[in-house]
């Protein structure tokens, strides 16, 4: 889609066109919250079927804000979901008395999406218990709400390990598979949705249905990667694998443009295990390798990594050094460099954590980092998707905004191998509709410390660069609760119209997830 | 730049800093028994941050059970057992408590204990002192007499007021850590006395029990591949950043399997309540503590494959005894002290 250049703070020709917000400063918009019709008959409907329904302000609170910290909203209640009857007979009365259900797993989303502005929070932590391993099928079932590291708790006393989740503990596993889900073996082994055989699913309706691929394909389809519109997930079946530790390589860079295209020639080469990006700033960027055997480690060593124009440690030190002596005026930014590699480099490198050269526990470490040098009270972490082609503009046009905006920021780039057979699970979701074979994420973090900044501000940090996603016909990881107003920009009003006449359809009093896409 | 204002930085981190990671979810035995987020430091830290009260949270505040898993797990460094014994003391406290208050004054007035001949003491607690052969084991394991002597005075009225919010009086903390000043070296078993005590004495060398009967050559020795070595968590927590790496290379060097999940955080064995510790209700909270303890130690039991389980703390074997086959021995009991 083509953005036509508008003076910024003039209308453009049309004033409610999809793009004639652009140039204008735009504040964010929360819901406005449910007005609580039917409530206390809906509570008692609940309570006589014996379900637990809280609605004093201490338990409500629990769920006020997700891990975005800039939409706060309450719920009139809060059911902690403890069995997929249990969630089918709410959603049940929810359609008959027109009640808002609000779904929350792990509520790391950012944008407001795991929170309730009125009506039921659904808290899916309840249901967290692993149901079944199979170590020879290399399958697991398990209830949704858990968490993927208690997942990853019960899979490693079998010696056996997810395929790919999030770098977060706290992410469950339905909504992860709900929204796709990113991780650093993404571009070998694809979202962490496609790792879902099959799924148990209440539909806003209140049946409960087991699909997949082969067996209700259209529900299955719409539910993974489908932001909650569909139904609640309650049960899954992963496929797992074996676990390995990690053989960890880090390979520096000075220029974003140059790690990019080592990081997508690897990637198209299968020359890793894992891959990922990840930058102290613009001009310190890091290739993050790591492999499940010393094999393809050998086999990296001998055929690739020649051909990398990254550094080691030492040789980026050396290079960085002389870059700061000839250029003493940015001798705070050396500084800032020196800083965070003294904090961030240790934390990466726990010695519990570690046996020799092998990393362990790959999720407990960048998990605990993540939180512990990025996490705060307010996050806001826009992204762009992209086709391989396109990553690199991208990068750059977000990064420049980063620029703009931030003194310090991260950002944090992965490939995501792309399943030809899982094309009907991508669409209308994070995989750009242009993408071949790969798709490349990028999200942008700022690091705000104590700054407290206003949420206007973060929001039009937000939508810069979303805009460049629009401009480029690019997609988001992050495009529902606040940011919804660019999904008909981005993904077109044929496609968003055809999905709302399916939401429609499943859900006919609108009351499942109804703030977060529509 | 508009929009933006500086905040200072906070002397001491609280509730207030928690970013809602859930980190903390994952090791707190509650979450386990109940996967209820109100139940855990992250729903006390957000029902807080919203303006609730103690009293508010009540429920959560007196549920906790200090093992103090959750304060390693957490990214931001709140002191979340300090904080959650301060709710605990802005509770109204019931009448048994209150009844802790005038033990501890009745303790205060009694005749000061000479202090020990030895360069060491042990506190044993309750629980060991009603095992009268294990506690000689253990001091023989540890030097014997001469080296370290069993304290008259083992503060288990000052644990127990600790862990019920109640405040103690200035006299009988005194009484308790006159005999201990100048000491070289405190054993304790006691996990929460231990945190406080590594504030109270100064100069003096803290170590938990588990801690330094493992370190014993003869203990170590003992220790089999096909054990499953159980780490006291109160103590562990307490010194997380040191221990880890010690009971690390425990484990390499006796090969044994320890109760740290993936974080290398322990699993708690028991999931003992405050009432129960108080004595109070005894009928019912002996069933609660049985049921929460079953879940706890099968949980670490899961997918393991042991011939023993060694315990740090003869609680955490109690749990074990009445969910494993497995015999379970103390670590005291686990070596020849050469009596």
């Amino acid at each position: 889609m083509h953005v036509t250049d508008i003076e910024p703070g003039t209308l453009g020709p049309c004033h409610v066109a999809p793009d004639a917000l652009q140039g204008i400063k735009r504040q964010q918009t929360n819901p406005a919250r449910w007005d609580g019709a039917n409530w206390e008959e809906f509570a008692a409907a609940i309570r006589a079927r014996g379900i637990e329904m809280r609605e004093a302000a201490a338990a409500l609170a629990a769920f006020a804000t997700d891990a975005g910290g800039t939409a706060y909203g309450l719920a009139h209640g809060v059911v902690i979901a403890r069995s997929t009857e249990q969630v089918a007979l709410l959603l049940q009365a929810a359609q008959r008395y027109r009640v808002p259900v609000t779904v929350s797993g792990g509520g790391l989303t950012t944008e407001g999406e795991s929170v309730a502005f009125g009506g039921v929070l659904l808290d899916m932590t309840g249901m967290s218990r692993v149901l079944h391993i199979d170590a020879e099928a290399l399958t697991v079932r398990t209830e949704a709400g858990i968490f993927w590291h208690s997942l990853a708790e019960e899979l490693r006393r079998r010696d056996l390990d997810y395929l790919s989740a999030p770098l977060n503990l706290t992410s469950s596993v339905g909504g992860t598979l709900g929204v796709g889900g990113i991780d650093v073996n993404s571009a070998r082994l694809g979202c962490s949705a496609d790792q879902a055989l099959s799924l148990q699913v209440v539909t806003p309706t209140g049946e409960i249905v087991e699909c997949s691929d082969t067996h209700n394909a259209a529900l299955f389809q719409r539910v993974i990667l489908g932001y909650g519109q569909f139904g609640v997930i309650t049960e899954a079946t992963l496929r797992v694998r074996r676990y390995t530790p990690l053989r960890m390589h880090y390979f520096y860079y000075s220029s974003l443009r140059t790690a990019i295209e080592d990081l997508q020639l690897l990637d198209h080469n299968d020359a890793s295990d894992y891959s990922g990006i990840l930058t102290i700033m613009d001009c310190a960027v890091n290739v993050l390798l790591a492999f499940d055997s010393p094999e393809r480690e050998a086999a990296f060593m001998a055929d690739w990594r020649p051909r990398l124009r990254g550094y080691g440690e030492f040789g980026f030190g050396l290079c960085t050094l002389v870059h700061y002596a000839l250029r003493p005026w940015k001798l705070g930014e050396a500084w800032y460099l020196l800083q965070r590699k003294r904090e961030l480099f240790p934390e990466l490198q726990r010695p519990e954590y570690m046996r020799g050269a092998t990393m362990l526990e790959r999720s407990v470490v960048f998990s605990r980092a993540v939180w512990k040098f990025w996490g705060n009270r307010q996050m806001v972490i826009p992204d762009l998707a992209t086709s391989a082609p396109k990553f690199v503009e991208a990068v750059e046009r977000g990064n420049a905004v980063c620029r703009k905006y931030f003194p310090h920021y991260t950002l944090y780039l992965v490939g995501i191998r792309l399943r030809p057979e899982h094309r009907a699970h991508y669409e209308m979701s994070c995989i750009p509709p242009d993408a071949e074979g790969w798709a490349y994420g990028c999200e942008f973090e700022p690091m705000l410390g104590d700054t407290m900044y206003s949420r206007d501000y973060l929001q039009s940090f937000k939508n810069e660069i979303y805009d460049i996603g629009v401009d480029m016909g690019a997609s988001y990881y992050r495009f529902g609760g606040m940011m919804k107003g660019y999904i008909r920009r981005v993904f077109g009003d044929a496609l968003v119209d055809r999905h709302l006449a399916l939401k429609r359809q499943a859900d006919p009093a609108m009351i499942l997830n109804r703030h977060v896409i529509f | 730049m508009f929009g933006r204002a500086k905040i200072a930085p906070q002397p001491q981190k609280d509730y207030a800093s928690c970013s809602g990671c859930g980190l903390c979810l994952l090791v707190c035995p509650v979450w386990r028994r109940d996967r209820d987020i109100g139940l855990t430091p992250l729903g006390r830290a957000k029902a807080l941050q919203h303006g609730a009260a103690a009293a508010d949270i009540g429920e959560s505040v007196q549920s906790c059970t200090l093992c103090a898993a959750c304060e390693p797990a957490c990214p931001e460094d709140i002191g979340l057992v300090a904080m959650t014994l301060d709710l605990r003391r802005q509770l109204v406290q019931p009448a048994a408590v209150q009844s802790l208050r005038t033990r501890m004054e009745a303790q205060a007035v009694r005749p000061r204990a000479p202090r020990p001949a030895s360069p060491a003491v042990l506190l044993p607690g309750p629980a060991l002192r009603e095992r009268p052969g294990t506690l000689a084991r253990a001091v023989a394991l540890l030097g014997g007499a001469g080296k370290i002597s069993i304290a008259d005075d083992d503060g288990s009225d000052i644990a127990l007021a600790l862990e019920a919010g109640v405040s103690i009086p200035a006299p009988r903390l005194e009484r308790f850590l006159q005999p201990l000043r100048g000491l070289r070296k405190i054993v304790v078993a006691d996990g929460l006395l231990l945190r406080h005590l590594q504030q109270w004495p100064p100069g003096s060398k803290i170590a938990s029990l588990g801690e330094a009967l493992s370190g014993v050559a003869a203990v170590r020795r003992a220790l089999r591949a096909s054990d499953l070595y159980v780490i006291e968590p109160r103590a562990y927590h307490a010194g997380y950043q040191r221990l880890v790496n010690y009971y690390d290379a425990l484990r390499a060097d006796c090969g044994c399997v320890l109760n740290l999940d993936l974080q290398r955080i322990a699993i708690p064995a028991a999931a003992r309540s405050l009432r129960h510790r108080l004595d109070l209700a005894a009928a019912v909270d002996t069933m609660d503590t049985s049921a929460n303890d079953s879940i706890q130690a099968r949980w670490i039991l899961q997918g393991r494959m042991t011939t023993r389980i060694v315990v740090e703390s003869l609680e955490d074997g109690a749990a074990f005894e009445r969910v494993s086959d497995c015999p379970v021995v103390h670590l005291a009991e686990l070596a020849d002290d050469g009596t």
